[in-house]
């Protein structure tokens, strides 16, 4: 079994927003795809994974819509809305600078 | 914002979908989950279980979700709602010691609060009243004195802060026609007055210009009160006449319902009508009985006029330095006129009100704590099921909420039941026309003691259950929990309501020192079995001084003659009252003074038998004999401070004085001085006497007087029989203002001593609430401890020993509470300074006798619980482990 790391505060946010800017997809959906993505080194703890997307939703970041699953079950997709792509982008950003920096210091040129 | 609260709108009125959107959505989830480890090889059970762990706990992370979505604040107060009453019907004792205390507590605000917005919150029905301003002049010798009419007439002509300014004087009035004569009163008003005040008659005109000046036809505007208890409220009323001081006045208007002055306004009439009867108006020198309104004009402040006013006196003081020399203006805010009097006294009941309720709060925040130890374990498992601490603090303070909002309608439930009590306490002259009564803004204050009371006794507890801690909580397994967060809490309420207690204890105790050091000045007068009624002869029988003095003279034989009559008199003035008239005086041979240093005395005119009825001593010669007639020699009596201060270190008993100043063209009537009087205390209880010289009734005509009878029997008995003296002698004269004069010298200290015993009903509460308080956190650690104190019996200690160890715990909390208090009290009473009568307002003695009483009774209330500890058996206290 592989070394999993826990989620930094703050980051939880992130993930989702740029799983689902790929494309629509359910809870269950983005926590698989955040693992594969992540080969396996990040697990969303499913605990924190609903009040999140609800949280998102609810600043409109997101919005949901009930669909279709691949094995045919009703499931609750969630997408990106403008502003959170706009929010991505904003977030993206700043956690690169962060990790820039974070880098910079660890190892000094 | 919009979206956001259409959002959390959404997930509370839809709830139903929404929960059951959750549900599905994270049913769904699992399902997955589970089909994926089942891949794995996983059996069906070990992947179930796999999944509910990965959650942690579904219901907390739908609780989060609902957290998420802000349902949380409409939704879960609801809920807590719906909860708590089944709560507080399960524990229905706790219920009713909270909500009565809280009722005591929101009760006695509420209804101290309606006085006070009565009497000095509630607008006055004027237009823009705060630019209303009272104008008195004042002189060095008096102080506060009325404006003389000339005087009144420069400052309008002169003013430029003033856009306009109004003369109101006080009229009285015998009127007929009605079933018996009556004395109504009135006011006299500058035509101007009424559209400056901005009052419209309901019915009617207001008065025109012309009618200023002197000679204009009789009109008078009625109250209304007036006109419904005398004209049926018959809009017809306009135009008709009626009789005042046997002139025919006629009728033009009724003023509005709620208009009313600082002294009591049955007729309005301009002031025309009043110069006609009056020729003073022409004096510069007379100060009668007017004041002046003025309307500050736009943008001009208190100051500036007052400076402009100071100016316009001065001026007016070299001008005419016979009449206004030293004379200056007092400017003073309508609002202060009308409650001046009452404000000390009522900021301090509203004052100790609030430390009542906050008493009752802390008590009723030690209920909440010992009952939060009970339900420690509920607590617990709530939490651990999944509720946030936010939600438990939510949950506790609408319990708290809820109690409160009982206790608020059972506390103004209370307060209607009581303020009609505690107006009637209230003397009308204070009240000036105020209504005291539950209203909007009384109900307002109420509704903020209610979410103010929620903060002082809901919150703590609230915390602190939060705080809890689940395993321990738990663990316990349902017995109640000992928590020293929680005894250290209710320690330190038991303190604080002890520490309250004891401030208004000092209240108390003050007001109460000063009351009865108050009483027991000497008087210089004996109030005991004397009647007074007064009379104003205002007919035209009466215009001349023959007729005045025979009046008096039939009534005071009359009077006599009657059964049970020790003695009468009559006389213009009677003690601790602050109606008197003065006049500079020039005794005989002395060097003339400067204007403003003329003695300048009380005058009284008395009949004789006046020191008799009212027991005042005669220190040097013979008071007034029948002798003392109209063509017999000229003569009068001085007080004590008379004799002292003109006549020092010699006998007046012969000397001689004229009232007024020495005139060129005019040779003086010198007045005999016959006798001194003793001091009486003519201007209150708390007021110095001042300079006062009699002249006997006789030599002197005064239209109004006052009748006093001293008889052997209860005076009220003689009202009626001297009623038909007065009827058999001119049945139209009224008499009014009946009164014992046992009754003037308590109606002279009554804001006190209204103060005074709800001051006393205030701290009685707060330390009634107290000693519960200090009983409960005994009683309670008592129980708490009992396994200790089992151990202890067991080991060997003695009764003694365990006492001690019980009422060291209530010592302790209450010699903190004392200290405190009295710390606090020093602080604060000087805000109460002016109610008092010469006792400091750090007075040690009542500070240390309040302090023992409540050393007493707090160790009382430690006491009966201690008792409890000593019949704690070892056996079963250590058998329940």
């Amino acid at each position: 079994m592989k070394e999993r790391i826990e989620l930094p505060q703050g980051t939880l946010d992130l993930l989702i927003l740029r799983t689902l800017a790929l494309e629509p997809q359910h809870g269950w959906g983005i926590s698989e795809r955040v693992q594969q993505m992540s080969s396996d080194v990040l697990r969303i703890q499913q605990g924190s994974l609903y009040p999140a997307l609800h949280r998102l939703e609810r600043r409109g970041w997101i919005r949901a819509h009930w669909g279709t699953s691949d094995n045919n079950r009703r499931a609750k997709y969630y997408e990106l809305t403008k502003t959170g792509r706009l929010q991505l982008a904003t977030e993206r950003a700043s956690w690169q600078k962060l990790t820039a920096a974070v880098a910079q210091v660890l190892d000094p040129a | 914002m919009l979206k956001d609260l259409f959002f959390r709108l959404r997930s509370v009125f839809r709830r139903e979908t929404v929960e059951s959107e959750m549900e599905e959505e994270l049913r769904f989830h699992s399902e997955q989950q589970i089909g994926k480890y089942l891949k794995t090889g996983m059996s069906r059970d070990e992947a179930r279980r796999r999944v509910r762990m990965d959650f942690g706990g579904l219901e907390q992370v739908k609780e989060e979700c609902r957290d998420a979505r802000g349902v949380a604040l409409v939704e879960t107060v609801a809920q807590d709602l719906r909860y708590g009453w089944r709560t507080l019907l399960k524990s229905p004792g706790f219920a009713a010691a909270a909500l009565f205390t809280l009722a005591l507590g929101i009760g006695a605000n509420t209804a101290i609060f309606s006085v006070v917005y009565g009497l000095l919150l509630q607008p006055l029905p004027f237009r823009d009243a705060a630019r209303l301003v009272l104008l008195h002049e004042t002189t060095p010798k008096v102080g506060e004195v009325s404006v003389s009419y000339p005087n009144f007439q420069d400052w309008r002509a002169q003013s430029h802060t003033f856009s306009e300014m109004a003369a109101v004087t006080n009229v009285g009035f015998n009127m007929a026609g009605a079933s018996q004569p009556e004395n109504i009163g009135g006011l006299a008003v500058s035509p101007n007055f009424l559209s400056m005040a901005g009052i419209r008659p309901v019915i009617g005109r207001g008065f025109t210009p012309d009618e200023e000046t002197a000679g204009t036809a009789p009109v008078l505007l009625l109250s209304y009160a007036l006109w419904q208890s005398h004209f049926g409220g018959n809009r017809r009323v306009i135009g008709q006449t009626i009789r005042l001081d046997s002139r025919t006045v006629t009728i033009v208007g009724v003023l509005p319902r709620d208009f009313r002055w600082v002294e009591t306004c049955d007729v309005m009439e301009p002031m025309g009508v009043w110069a006609t009867n009056n020729d003073t108006v022409a004096v510069r020198g007379d100060r009668g009985d007017l004041t002046v309104v003025g309307r500050l004009a736009a943008g001009v402040r208190m100051e500036q006029a007052r400076a402009e006013m100071d100016g316009i006196a001065a001026r007016l003081a070299r001008a005419y330095p016979e009449a206004n020399d030293q004379c200056g203006v007092k400017l003073q805010s309508l609002r202060e006129s009308f409650s001046g009097d009452a404000r000390p006294s009522m900021l301090v009941l509203l004052g100790a009100a609030i430390f009542v309720l906050l008493v009752a709060c802390a008590n009723v925040a030690n209920l909440f704590l010992m009952r939060g130890a009970v339900r420690a374990k509920e607590m617990a498992l709530r939490i651990a099921i999944g509720a946030s601490s936010g939600r438990i603090v939510r949950q506790i303070l609408t319990e708290s909420f809820r109690v409160a909002l009982l206790g608020g309608l059972a506390g103004v439930g209370l307060a209607l039941a009581g303020i009609p009590a505690m107006a009637r306490l209230i003397p009308a002259d204070t009240l000036a026309g105020a209504s005291v009564g539950m209203n909007g803004a009384v109900l307002l204050f109420s509704a903020g003691l209610v979410v103010l009371s929620v903060l002082a006794f809901g919150l703590a507890p609230a915390l602190h259950s939060a705080r809890g801690n689940v395993h321990a909580d738990l663990k316990e397994g349902g017995k109640t929990t000992s928590g020293g967060g929680r005894n250290r809490w209710r320690g330190l309420l038991a303190t604080s309501e002890i520490a309250l207690a004891l401030i208004l204890l000092v209240g108390a105790g003050l007001m109460m020192k000063s009351l009865y050091r108050l009483l027991a000045v000497d008087s210089g007068f004996r109030p005991e079995r004397v009647l007074k009624m007064e009379m104003s002869l205002r007919t035209a029988q009466y215009d001349k001084d023959p007729a005045v003095i025979g009046f008096w003279q039939q009534v005071l034989e009359r009077v006599r003659a009657l059964p049970g009559v020790e003695s009468a008199a009559v006389g213009t003035a009677i003690p601790l009252t602050d109606d008197h008239s003065r006049t500079d005086i020039t005794v005989e041979g002395m060097a003339l003074p400067k204007l403003s240093d003329y003695p300048h005395p009380d005058t009284h005119i008395v009949s004789p038998g006046y020191e008799k009825t009212l027991g005042i001593r005669v220190l040097r010669g013979r008071g007034f004999t029948d002798a003392d007639r109209e063509n017999a020699p000229r003569v009068a009596l001085v007080n004590a401070i008379v004799a002292q201060r003109l006549f020092p270190g010699a006998d007046p008993v012969g000397k001689r004085f004229t009232l007024g100043r020495l005139e060129a063209n005019r040779a003086p009537k010198w007045l005999t001085i016959v006798g001194v009087l003793a001091d009486t205390k003519m201007y209150g209880l708390a007021n110095p006497a001042r300079l006062e010289v009699y002249v006997p009734f006789r030599q002197e005509a005064a239209h109004e007087m006052v009748l006093l009878v001293k008889s052997g029997m209860e005076p009220a008995a003689q009202v009626a029989a001297i009623r038909g003296v007065v009827v058999s002698i001119d049945k139209e004269q009224p008499i009014f203002g009946i009164a014992t004069m046992q009754e003037v010298v308590n109606a002279s200290v009554s804001t006190r001593r209204i103060t005074l015993i709800l001051l006393g009903l205030f701290s009685g509460l707060a330390l009634v609430l107290a000693s519960i308080g200090i009983y409960g956190v005994i009683s309670y650690s008592v129980a708490q401890r009992a396994r200790e104190i089992g151990i202890r019996i067991a080991l060997g200690a003695q009764r003694g020993d365990v006492l001690r160890l019980v009422l060291a715990q209530g010592g302790k909390i209450s010699l903190a509470g004392i200290a405190i208090g009295t710390a606090a009290s020093a602080g604060l009473t000087w805000l109460m300074a002016k109610l008092l009568y010469s006792v400091s307002a750090v007075d040690p003695a009542t500070f240390t006798a309040v302090a023992f009483v409540l050393a007493v009774i707090a160790m009382t209330a430690s006491y009966i619980p201690a008792r409890r500890a000593l019949r704690v058996d070892p056996l079963v206290a250590l058998r329940n482990e």
